[in-house]
Formats: C-alpha cells, sequence, structure tokens
C-alpha cells in the first residue's frame, strides 16, 4: 500500500466536490472527528510475566486496571489564524486534548487530522538533555521538532537574543536555573515558527518582564497566520491572548464561542456551583 | 468544516489523501482498517517519520558517544582493554583445554566475540530504552522506533570501533588483511539488522513485562555458550542440527569465515543468514507497531 501512488489515482478520478474537499484540507490545520480518548491506567505498572504466570495459574481475573474516557466524541476543527484558549475544571480533559494535539496519545477512536508543524510547550524542557550545553539542547530539541542542524543554526541568534543566554551558551544545561530554563524551552518552541503551537499554563512561568515578553511573542505568532492553543487558569491572560474559547467539562467540549462569552459562562456556571 | 465533508473522502482508506504538504502529519483510524494494510501504509509512513526524525537520531547516538568516551581521558581505551583482557583471560583458559595454539584460538575467539557484544549489548539496552526515555515519551511526539534504533546504532559504531582497533593489535597474531574482508560491512549489516529485530520485541516485551530483562540477561548467557565463539564448530559434528536451530550461528560463522580463515563463504550459509536477518526485522517490527500505541499507557 502506497500512499502516494493511492493519492495519484483518487486525485485524478476526483470530482468537483471531493477537489473542493481537498482545498479546504489543506486549509484546516487541526481538525478531530469523533476523537475519543480510553486511559487505561494500570494499578501495577510493574506487571511482570511471574505475574502473569500466577494470574493464569490461579485464574485471578483482569481487575489490574481500570479505565475511563479522558476525552469522548470530540469534534473540533481549528482554522488557521485561530487563538483557542480552552477553560475547564480540574480533570475536564483540556492537557489530555492538547497532549492528543501534539501525538503524545494516540486517539482510541475517530480521526485526527494535524497539518503542519507541531510545537508543544506543554511540559517546560521536554526533550532537553541537562548533560548537554545549551547551544546542543537548541539543536537537539530543533532536531526533535522537526528541523536539522543547518536550519537551527540559523535560529540560533534568534533564540539567543530573546532569551539572553547568550553568555551561558556553552553550560551544560544541569547549571540553568528554572527561570532561564522556562525561557529557552519557550524560545525555541516559537523560533522555529511553527503551524501550531501549544501552549500549557506556562505563561505565568519566569518573572514578570519575560510574562509580558512572552505574550508579545505569541501575538507576533499569531500575525503568521498560525494557530495557538493555550490552557490556563489565568482568565485575564486567556481574554489577552484569545479569540476563541473552548470549554470542556468530563472529556467532552460543553461550549464553543468567542473567548469573553465563554469565560463569562464558565465563571457564571463555576459560581454558581460554589454557592 | 462540517462532518459530511468528511464522509466523501475520496480514500479508499484513511490513509494520506491530498499530495502532502511538507510536514503533513496524519492518523489513521484506529480501528476502521484491519492489520494488513495498515501495516503496510504505516511502513512507508514510518520511512517518511524516520526520514523526518533522523537528526535526532545522530544527535541522541553522537551525544552518547560523547558522554561515554568524553569522561575518562581513556574513554576510547577502555572500551578496547575490556575486549582484550577478556580475549585474553578466555586464551588463556580455553586454549589450553582445546589443546590450540593461543595464537589461533585468540583470532578465532575475537572474529565471533566482537560481534555478539553488539547483540548481547544491544539487546540489553533495547530491553529498557522504552522505559528509561519515558519522560521524553510522555511529554514530546517521537516515532517510538527512535529508541532501539538508537540503542543498536551506538552499539554498531562501538563495535566497528574495537573491531578496527583490535584488528591492528592482533597483526602480531598473524591477523592480516585478506579479500574475503570486503564482505564485513555487509555482514556486519544483516547482523545488525537482525539485532535490531530481537531489540524491537524485546523493548516491546519489557514494557508489558517488567521482569523480561532478567530473562533476556540469562537467556543470552545460555545462547552465548550454545554458538560456537569459544569453541569450534567442529564440536557439534554428528549433532550439526543442533547449529542449524541456532539463528546466530550462521552470523557467528560468517565472521569468522570472514575475518579469521579469509576464505568466501559459501553462497547458502550467506543466504541463510539474509533470510534469518530479514524474518527476525519483519517480526520485531510486526510485534513493535502492534504495541506503540499502548506503550504509553504502560510507562
Amino acid at each position: 500500500m502506497q500512499p502516494s501512488s493511492a493519492t495519484k489515482t483518487s486525485s485524478f478520478f476526483a470530482s468537483k466536490k471531493s477537489r473542493r474537499i481537498d482545498s479546504s484540507e489543506n486549509t484546516v490545520p487541526v481538525e478531530l472527528r469523533d476523537v475519543s480518548l480510553r486511559f487505561v491506567s494500570y494499578h501495577d505498572k510493574q506487571y511482570s510475566l511471574k505475574r502473569a504466570a500466577m494470574d493464569l495459574v490461579l485464574r485471578r481475573g483482569e481487575t489490574m486496571s481500570t479505565d475511563f474516557w479522558a476525552l469522548k466524541d470530540v469534534n473540533l476543527s481549528l482554522a488557521k489564524g485561530d487563538r483557542v484558549g480552552i477553560v475547564g475544571h480540574n480533570g475536564a480533559g483540556k492537557s489530555t486534548l492538547l497532549r492528543l494535539m501534539a501525538r503524545i496519545y494516540p486517539p482510541s477512536s475517530g480521526t485526527l487530522k494535524i497539518r503542519g508543524n507541531v510545537a508543544p510547550l506543554i511540559e517546560m524542557g521536554a526533550g532537553f538533555n541537562p548533560e548537554l550545553s545549551g547551544l546542543d539542547n537548541i539543536m537537539l530539541n530543533g532536531a526533535m521538532l522537526g528541523f536539522n542542524r543547518r536550519i537551527m543554526a540559523t535560529k540560533v541568534d534568534g533564540i539567543f537574543e530573546f532569551t539572553g543566554l547568550r553568555e551561558f551558551a556553552d553550560l551544560p544545561l544541569k547549571y540553568y536555573s528554572s527561570g532561564m530554563y522556562t525561557r529557552l524551552a519557550f524560545a525555541i518552541a516559537t523560533e522555529i515558527d511553527p503551524d501550531i503551537l501549544l501552549v500549557d499554563e506556562s505563561l505565568g512561568a519566569g518573572d514578570a518582564a519575560f510574562a509580558e515578553k512572552a505574550k508579545a511573542r505569541i501575538q507576533g505568532l499569531l500575525g503568521r497566520a498560525n494557530v495557538v492553543v493555550v490552557v490556563s487558569h489565568d482568565m485575564s491572560a486567556l481574554k489577552q491572548l484569545c479569540d476563541r474559547g473552548i470549554w470542556m467539562e468530563k472529556g467532552r467540549i460543553l461550549d464553543d464561542g468567542p473567548m469573553a462569552e465563554i469565560i463569562d459562562r464558565y465563571l457564571e456556571h463555576t459560581a454558581s456551583i460554589v454557592a | 468544516m462540517s462532518a459530511g465533508d468528511f464522509t466523501d473522502d475520496p480514500s479508499p482508506m484513511n490513509t494520506r489523501t491530498t499530495a502532502a504538504p511538507p510536514h503533513t502529519e496524519f492518523f489513521p483510524t484506529v480501528e476502521t482498517t484491519n492489520w494488513f494494510p495498515r501495516l503496510m501504509g504505516g511502513m512507508a509512513d514510518d520511512l517518511l517519520e524516520l526520514r523526518r526524525f533522523w537528526p535526532v537520531v545522530t544527535n541522541m547516538v553522537a551525544q552518547e558517544l560523547r558522554v561515554r568516551y568524553q569522561r575518562s581521558v581513556l574513554g576510547f581505551f577502555w572500551t578496547l582493554l575490556n575486549p582484550i583482557l577478556m580475549m585474553g583471560t578466555l586464551t588463556l583458559v580455553f586454549s589450553q583445554l582445546f589443546g590450540e595454539s593461543p595464537k589461533q584460538y585468540a583470532f578465532r575467539l575475537f572474529s565471533g566475540l566482537v560481534p555478539w557484544g553488539l547483540m548481547a549489548t544491544s539487546l540489553g539496552e533495547c530491553s529498557m530504552c522504552i522505559i528509561a526515555n519515558e519522560g521524553l515519551i510522555r511529554k514530546i511526539y517521537l516515532p517510538k522506533l527512535i529508541f532501539p534504533l538508537t540503542r543498536v546504532l551506538i552499539n554498531l559504531v562501538t563495535t566497528i570501533l574495537s573491531l578496527g582497533a583490535l584488528f591492528v593489535l592482533f597483526v602480531p597474531l598473524d591477523a592480516r588483511f585478506t579479500l574475503p574482508m570486503l564482505l564485513l560491512p555487509v555482514v556486519l549489516g544483516m547482523f545488525t539488522m537482525f539485532s535490531l529485530g530481537l531489540g524491537l520485541i524485546v523493548a516491546t516485551l519489557n514494557t508489558f513485562y517488567r521482569d523480561c530483562g532478567h530473562l533476556v540477561g540469562v537467556f543470552l548467557q545460555a545462547w552465548y555458550f550454545a554458538t560456537p565463539i569459544l569453541y569450534p564448530a567442529s564440536r557439534f559434528e554428528g549433532v550439526s542440527w543442533m547449529l542449524w536451530v541456532n539463528p546466530a550461528y550462521p552470523f557467528i560463522q560468517l565472521f569468522q569465515d570472514v575475518i579469521y580463515s579469509g576464505t568466501w563463504p559459501s553462497l547458502s550459509l550467506f543466504m541463510v543468514a539474509a533470510g534469518i536477518a530479514t524474518v527476525s526485522l519483519g517480526v520485531g517490527y510486526a510485534a513493535f507497531k502492534c504495541n506503540e500505541d499502548k506503550l504509553i499507557f504502560r510507562l
């Protein structure tokens, strides 16, 4: 099965209608259709052959795991230039949705289409090696985001300029402070000009001056028609950054609309629960 | 985009549909296709992914080697000294036992032991590679294949280095370059394929059953003694079927032919080895791919 040859025939015989779909497909960077994610959490991560054999002999049933639907029938499509803020209570599936878009979790069912480069800022310093110098880490992190050495070399200057870490370029990362760490991670993820930037709660990291710089930089990214998805509990930041809001509850999308409206409704709802 | 547009999707199954823009990433639905087309379509996608993430592989291999050799001034020297000392000891003991000349014995031992080290170390490291990279796997998307691949490649590089250096050291032991040695890269390539295939299986198994790593160690030890490395294959006279059920034997025999005897290996032996390497890699790949999506929930 070669996808390329299948492509040729299908586009050759494609009707007018499907061509239209093709063109529209190319413009929708993120698309989720009926995506569900079943989370299986194993009580015993250290499951062993020994245990398996004993379970078999003693005829113990498989009570080793519990599963729940972290995401259920999520339909979502994000257009270029969308700045999306996701709100919801803890455990609503916000971060899981972000991880799904970053391909960290595979969907259990449904279709997920991501077109373009994804830069996940989900956990700070993902893919950093503390033993390596700052410069080497930029190269490594760039490679993990899909950019080779040659391309990254052209971006190194910009990264150092933004973070102000040039003098520490040769210092192993383990000697960096957590603020420096965060700055570097953020700068790499944004400097590579991702098509899709996923940010999880990390806007508050770093000092106030950096937080301002970070917001300005995300706004700059938006100008270049990219998709930004932000998960945060900081409503004022969301209001400032995003124009589209998504409210998640129990793994489902409860509401989708302009950011300010969603925030109002969400806060209203939260207040009603507390009261 | 409305839901209806999806059903008009012209592709026969949910693989890549449109002429792919540079960084297209796409997930086929997990449940709608059966395993065979998924595997074949997946293979093409995997090759594309590996090409895209190749800088990560080279980066990780280079780092690991640098860390390994940078720490001690004598870094590379130690990786040489270890096999030399081991070979010295084994030669001292076994050449007496088998009544062979130490020079001959040491050279034959070297031609089998160094390649064996490639497989043994690779398998040991592969069994841990997914668990050891948990931090990475849970934070960022990387094709999981690169973890076993990186481990095997690192060991391939060290094996090539020690083969080269040891060979020079062994010149006093009547080691000389012969024409069949030109086959060495091919044989080494096949053996690497074989090791990678087994490594993929072990990596999958050990992530699901955490005690597999220990079993692998014990199993490798037994396998080592069942393979004619310490002793000549002629010991198996009369029970030669025991050699041919050992999938590592053709490779070790090839290495010994090419390095030690300096003879052209027989075509049948060569073909058998190539076949075993292909099957191993195929089975390993299929086992790994079928479980790849489940790995993250087991970490």
